[in-house]
């Protein structure tokens, strides 16, 4: 009896900033999001409408337009991630001259406030005046103008995403590499087995967690991406690299449509739940059962 | 507490796990609904309707 009251008691303060900055917001949220509410606007009072947001929302074409390219960016901007950050936690693991330095030098931009991030790839990407339009017309003869074209926008997103990002794929991986045992690696040598068999049947299932975790991770974090697409692209051209985030900020700021935003906050936050836990009932849950 | 047990879902599930699965139906049959049903016609109460149903039968027999 006195260890679950002391169990509880551990856990009170951790319940109770949880309730102030979590579920107490997403309630506020969520009741906000049934009102029709722009302060600035002819009429500043919070009238309840009911589901007009919602009902709006689903014939909102920016919105589901957004919705597209946001999953476009997701799938390419985390796959890439885990893709090089493997590669990088494996060449990390090796040693080589430099290497501190190099890991060091690859962790910076984990740093960096997603804003600095858009400004100063914005500055680099900038036609006339950035350095890789440079590099890219005077190598290459390659028109790099991302206020025009709209992949090179989408592209330029995806590929600063990466650059921001893979840092922390890599790290998350290489603590998982390090944790690993080392018999099973040497018992697969002795039986013969060569380098492409030992990743797919004994790295790759032995560090599937932490894979999963940081997947998770970036998927929520990609999904509600605002400040570095902001300064980059500001959403455009067009609404090529409008994401949900994007356009939420659109709607709650510049048109201080707070009613609208909310219910379009709630819909991306079901949808992040509902992704999130149809990857973990699909990759996770069947491999957990059985284990207790 | 419920522990987890096999119903009709593919799944072993907790009532928790059933709530939540309840919950995540009824937003999206209430957005479909939104968007291609309530058009023709048809009022938002009824999908809630069908939502709460469908509810009580996903937490007692899941």
């Amino acid at each position: 009896m006195q260890s679950k009251f002391l169990g509880w008691a551990l856990l009170a303060p951790t319940l109770l900033i949880l309730a102030l900055f979590g579920v107490v917001p997403f309630i506020y949220v969520l009741f906000v999001s049934f009102h029709q509410w722009n302060p600035f606007g002819a009429n500043p009072d919070m009238l309840f409408n009911w589901a007009g947001n919602y009902r709006k929302l689903v014939f909102d074409a920016q919105f589901l337009a957004s919705l597209g390219v946001t999953a476009a960016f997701v799938f390419f901007a985390v796959l890439s991630e885990l893709v090089l950050g493997y590669a990088l936690a494996q060449a990390l693991m090796r040693d080589f001259p430099g290497k501190a330095f190099f890991r060091t030098i690859h962790t910076l931009p984990l740093i960096m406030a997603p804003i600095i991030v858009g400004s100063v790839w914005k500055l680099m990407t900038t036609p006339s005046i950035g350095i890789i339009p440079n590099i890219l017309s005077n190598w290459l003869g390659y028109d790099l103008n991302i206020g025009q074209s709209a992949w090179q926008a989408f592209a330029t997103t995806v590929i600063m995403d990466i650059w921001h990002w893979t840092p922390l794929v890599t790290l998350t991986l290489i603590a998982a590499l390090v944790s690993l045992p080392a018999d099973p690696f040497e018992q697969a040598q002795i039986d013969g087995a060569n380098r492409r068999q030992i990743f797919w049947h004994i790295t790759l299932p032995m560090i599937r967690p932490a894979i999963l975790a940081t997947v998770f991770i970036r998927m929520m974090d990609a999904m509600r991406t605002v400040d570095e697409v902001l300064m980059l692209t500001g959403g455009g051209p067009g609404s090529a690299t409008r994401y949900v985030g994007v356009h939420i900020f659109k709607e709650v700021f510049p048109r201080t449509n707070y009613g609208y935003g909310s219910a379009v906050s709630v819909i991306v936050l079901y949808l992040t739940i509902v992704v999130c836990w149809l990857m973990y009932v699909g990759l996770i849950a069947p491999r957990n059962k059985g284990k207790g | 507490m419920d522990k987890d047990r096999r119903g009709f879902l593919p799944i072993e599930t907790n009532w928790f796990d059933r709530l939540f699965i309840s919950i995540v139906l009824w937003v999206a049959l209430s957005l479909f609904w939104l968007r291609f049903i309530e058009p023709l016609g048809l009022s938002i109460w009824i999908s809630v309707a069908i939502s709460v149903a469908l509810a009580i039968i996903i937490v007692k027999r899941g």
